[in-house]
């Protein structure tokens, strides 16, 4: 129920024009084949910083892709009816996780020089002898088999129904996507946990927090919904979804990436407290380098960036309900996550303070020239909203 | 105001078979311009604040100073003991600014506990609680409001109340079972 007088849609919905956007298509094509080919250059010249910067760039893009396909699981297994018409972007966004997978192989093929454990011999190391069992070659990659091919399936599948609804209106697909979504959920947990601790914990084997999966889960989380902000206000000043997605709509986007960014500082906050005030060398190591030399600068910026400078903005409702002004502190968000990965993974390379490389840049614009090529060419092939969910009215009727 | 047999007048009211109706209903005395009146479902209904004219409570602005209270009696409970009063080197931890990690739990608990106590006291007061009894459940079939009924009662001390013409408006936008409640 509303004021608005809501003029329902047209069945056929609504198509992004990709032949309007083919230049851009085109650029961003370019960018990402120079940025591919400098990345083999990369490969070859410095393995080592390369390998480092990739996986940095790749940590980053694989979270604002795994939290996208969050919120889609989420979506249908709560039944929720806000973000029907925001939900085919999480799903075109999520579907990305295959280009991802192609990302990976370069850091399967340079793991020499990202996990130290991976080069020590048998009965060298009794600490790592007994990790042994986990911690080895081949269960490694059978797990990166297995996170990949949880990713890849369960976003294709989401996609894939949500896409067939579009042509029948067959309500069928909404129960078949909630019984999906109730098993991905609890695989989505485990992959990404684990898949932090293998790719991102691994690169320290000596190290170990508990709390490192949900840390790495709570800044996806936010950062693929401020993420989502962006896409659907670009769609909407291209001149998309207008009639579709309304000011209340932004208003939950911006309570989420409120939220998140709560949940954000507690757990990082957690993580760190308990680590601080139990003082044990095989804990501390891991913010005794980040806290030291000139990556405390960065320490810093993270802490004040990614938690109190958007928690004081985003308290105001008037913020929320202003796409434009949301939109800064969104990429704002986005720019910290990306912050939070180059955190995580560069001070285990140079940890005597920042040193900045060609090949981070290199990489982050490679990966990311590349989705959004991809994203452009899967964007204009389907609705951009779920044009015949059974909950699509309620959703654009949406009060709060 | 009284009725003939003297009984003073708390109000008019009339309940609405359904939430839609009552919404329309909302809109159409807000319209009217009446101010002191009020909507009753048993469920929240959305949109109903727009369709009421209702501005932005205060609530907001008094849980935000609550919160800030918190947080300050626990940054002056905790840091005036532990580095001014009697600074004592616990774990080796230092007992500066430093020290500040092991301060933020109660800094985020008082923090959340004078939120949570000044938004449920101002809510208290703004709503006019705590009191014994209400004139409106003098009224029989307003029990339902609980259960199945969606009523809108105007209150006789709105400056626009006049009998015959908020019963007109109130026939007018679906209502039934119109009645006047008595205030005693």
């Amino acid at each position: 129920m509303s004021d608005r007088s809501q003029a329902l849609p047209t069945p056929e919905g609504e198509y992004f024009e990709s032949n309007r956007f083919a230049g851009l298509s085109v650029l961003v094509g370019l960018t990402a084949f120079v940025a591919l080919t400098l990345s083999i250059a990369g490969a070859m010249i410095d393995p080592h910083q390369f390998s480092f910067s990739w996986l940095f760039a790749f940590a980053f893009f694989f979270t604002l892709c795994a939290g996208c396909l969050f919120w889609t699981i989420v979506h249908h297994a709560t039944d929720a009816e806000w973000s029907v018409v925001v939900r085919r972007q999480l799903e075109n966004i999520a579907s990305l996780a295959a280009v991802l997978a192609l990302f990976f192989v370069p850091i399967l093929v340079l793991r020499h020089h990202l996990y130290e454990w991976m080069n020590i011999p048998p009965g060298h190391d009794p600490a790592f002898d007994a990790k042994r069992p986990y911690l080895n070659w081949h269960f490694f990659l059978a797990r990166t088999i297995f996170y990949f091919g949880f990713f890849i399936l369960a976003s294709f599948f989401l996609r894939r129904l949500s896409i067939r609804q579009d042509k029948d209106g067959n309500p069928r697909c909404t129960l078949l996507m909630r019984k999906v979504a109730f098993i991905a959920l609890p695989l989505f947990a485990l992959s990404l946990s684990f898949g932090a601790f293998d790719w991102l914990m691994g690169l320290n084997y000596r190290w170990f927090s508990t709390m490192w999966g949900v840390y790495i889960f709570a800044g996806a989380a936010g950062s693929s919904m401020s993420l989502l902000v962006l896409v659907i206000t670009a769609l909407r000043s291209a001149g998309y979804l207008k009639e579709v997605v309304t000011l209340e709509h932004y208003h939950i986007m911006g309570k989420w990436m409120f939220a998140f960014c709560v949940f954000w500082a507690y757990i990082a906050f957690g993580q760190y407290m308990l680590i601080w005030y139990a003082n044990m060398p095989e804990e501390t190591q891991y913010f005794l380098t980040r806290n030291t030399e000139s990556w405390w600068n960065l320490s810093m910026l993270l802490v004040i960036g990614r938690f109190f400078g958007p928690f004081a903005i985003l308290l105001l409702r008037s913020i929320k309900k202003q796409p434009h002004r949301l939109c800064y502190v969104a990429g704002w968000i986005v720019f910290m996550q990306m912050l939070d990965m180059y955190l995580v993974v560069l001070p285990s390379l140079h940890g005597t303070g920042i040193h900045l490389s060609v090949w981070d840049f290199v990489s982050v614009i490679a990966m990311g020239a590349t989705l959004g090529f991809v994203y452009l060419q899967i964007v204009g092939r389907t609705s951009l909203f779920p044009v015949r969910d059974p909950r699509l009215i309620e959703s654009l009727r949406l009060t709060n | 105001m009284r009725t003939p047999a003297g009984h003073k007048v708390y109000a008019m009211a009339a309940e609405y078979p359904s939430a839609a109706a009552l919404y329309e209903a909302a809109k159409q005395v807000r319209d009217a311009g009446f101010k002191r009146w009020d909507v009753y479902s048993p469920f929240p209904i959305h949109g109903m604040d727009d369709a009421m004219g209702l501005k932005k409570s205060w609530l907001s602005a008094v849980v935000l100073i609550g919160g800030i209270s918190g947080l300050l009696t626990a940054a002056i409970m905790e840091f005036g003991p532990s580095s001014f009063l009697y600074p004592l080197t616990v774990h080796g931890k230092p007992t500066n600014f430093f020290t500040v990690p092991a301060f933020f739990p109660i800094m985020f608990e008082l923090t959340v506990l004078f939120a949570a106590f000044a938004s449920f006291f101002a809510w208290q007061l703004m709503n006019g609680l705590p009191r014994w009894h209400h004139p409106i459940f003098n009224w029989e079939r307003f029990s339902r409001a609980t259960n199945d009924g969606f009523f809108l009662v105007i209150e006789a001390r709105d400056p626009r109340f006049t009998e015959n013409e908020t019963r007109d408006l109130l026939e007018k936008s679906g209502g039934q079972h119109i009645t006047i409640v008595h205030d005693e």
